[in-house]
């Protein structure tokens, strides 16, 4: 037998034994596309993820065109590898090629159905951590305007997204960079994880994330789905807002971050927004101010009307009672001056008579005084001295007060209380 | 106005002084002086929302 033969042989076995078609739930591994559309399905264990069957398959062109269609219209995405599939296979074996799975048909809702088993089951993962809507519960800055933006540089996505917050209505500003990142296939985990570490070393440069995909209305969004990104979206310390899903379908990211738009342009609507409203509320206050104040200010020109109106009675009641005051106090005044008059007038009457009282006995007084001053002057006459034993000399008729006054044989007359003597000067 | 003051700290003191204007409690002779200071608090905001300052800044950078 030829080895020709044996493979034919096992080909008509196959043929024989085996019905013409099987639903088999597969993972799809490898997915590539040349006009048919080549896959590599695998089956892996439960636990551990090693690989328990494996087999190629293709889906030729004229049914690749109707699968691709309805699967993604179902689904909102593309077939792509790590998806979980139902699909109809026909098993062919060919002498040359060998075993391969033809596939006719696929049930979207099968893959529907494992997406949202496993989203259900990150969720629940990440409420059991307890961090599930710590991304949420952030408070968003009322100044929110520097937004780092993760997406891929490419898609049209980023510039719509800054077109539009740029060309915004009011003038708000906004500061956005850049933070490239795959954003479809297998490559999306490690990618916008390794963007999000770029944007928490420089924390204090922005206010909030903005993950946005552009593009059509169907994606690889599978990449999306995982755990390991959902934590840190879930923990991270900046408010995330995400524009990645799709009209029927939100990622776990999209369910976990912050905010949820639809589209990049919606995401720059939702921050516009949120500065409007920032802006309206500073406004209404500016106004509120400026009203108020004109208001304290008329009130209190009111009330100061109302207290000037008053002053002319007031002050006309006072001058009235000050009047009076004025009246009684100058009536007073004469009163009290006629009645010092009155008193002063008889102290000098008192002191008058006083007067007359005491004169003559004062001149009485003086008179006695006289006579006592001249009696003690006649006691001092010479006559009385002489009588006291003192004697006068004189030369000539001159009193002698000093002995070189006097020479020898002068005649010196010495006059007694009684009689003179006349001696003559030896020497 | 202090320069390190952030816009979330200018807006809760602006309202502070509105609500203080508005319920009358304000004395009449630091009217003119709070009225002075929430004046250039909304044009601190006003300027952090629509930053002329950064755009003045750029063009003096070049």
């Amino acid at each position: 037998m030829t080895l020709y033969e044996l493979n034919g042989l096992v080909r008509q076995t196959l043929e024989l034994t085996l019905d013409s078609s099987y639903w088999v739930q597969a993972e799809i591994s490898e997915l590539r596309v040349n006009r048919h559309c080549y896959l590599e399905l695998v089956q892996k264990e439960e636990r551990g993820g090693g690989l328990l069957a494996k087999a190629r398959a293709q889906i030729w062109a004229n049914r690749w065109a109707f699968i691709k269609a309805m699967f993604e219209q179902t689904t909102g995405q593309v077939l792509a590898a790590g998806m979980q599939v139902l699909v109809e296979v026909e098993v062919t074996f060919h002498e040359l090629y060998g075993y391969s799975l033809n596939v006719v048909d696929i049930d979207p809702t099968y893959t529907l159905g494992d997406i949202a088993k496993r989203r259900q089951e990150i969720l629940r993962q990440l409420e059991e951590e307890g961090i599930s809507t710590m991304n949420k519960e952030l408070p968003l800055p009322r100044l929110l305007q520097r937004v780092a933006v993760i997406s891929s540089a490419s898609a049209a996505g980023y510039g719509d997204f800054c077109n539009q917050l740029m060309h915004n209505k009011r003038g708000l500003a906004f500061k956005t960079e850049l933070f490239p990142a795959t954003m479809q296939g297998n490559e999306v985990e490690h990618s916008v994880i390794a963007a999000l570490n770029r944007i928490a070393k420089q924390l204090d440069e922005w206010d909030a994330v903005v993950i946005i995909r552009g593009g059509g209305a169907t994606s690889d969004l599978q990449g999306f789905d995982s755990l390991a990104l959902a934590e840190n979206v879930a923990q991270f310390p900046l408010p995330i807002i995400t524009g990645i899903g799709h009209e029927r379908d939100d990622t776990v990211i999209d369910l976990i971050a912050h905010t949820r738009v639809k589209t990049p342009t919606a995401a720059a609507e939702f921050l516009i927004h949120h500065q409007e409203e920032e802006l309206d509320t500073l406004e209404d206050l500016a106004a509120r101010l400026t009203e108020s104040v004109r208001d304290t200010l008329q009130e209190e020109t009111t009330r100061l009307k109302l207290l000037s109106s008053k002053i002319p009675l007031l002050f006309s009641e006072v001058k009235a009672r000050e009047g009076v005051r004025i009246q009684r106090l100058t009536n007073l005044l004469a009163n009290s001056s006629i009645q010092y008059i009155e008193q002063a007038k008889g102290k000098v009457d008192l002191l008058h008579q006083q007067l007359m009282l005491h004169a003559p006995m004062l001149v009485r007084n003086e008179q006695k005084r006289m006579e006592l001053i001249e009696s003690k002057l006649r006691s001092a006459q010479p006559d009385h001295i002489l009588r006291l034993g003192f004697s006068i000399a004189r030369v000539n008729g001159k009193a002698i007060k000093d002995a070189s006054e006097v020479k020898e044989g002068d005649e010196i007359e010495t006059t007694l209380a009684v009689g003179k003597v006349k001696s003559v000067v030896k020497s | 106005m202090e320069k390190k003051m952030t816009y979330e700290e200018a807006m809760k003191r602006l309202e502070e002084i509105v609500k203080k204007i508005e319920s009358g409690e304000m004395d009449i002779d630091l009217l003119a002086q709070h009225l002075k200071e929430a004046k250039s608090l909304v044009e601190f905001c006003k300027e952090k929302l629509t930053n002329v300052e950064e755009e003045v800044k750029k063009c003096l950078d070049m």
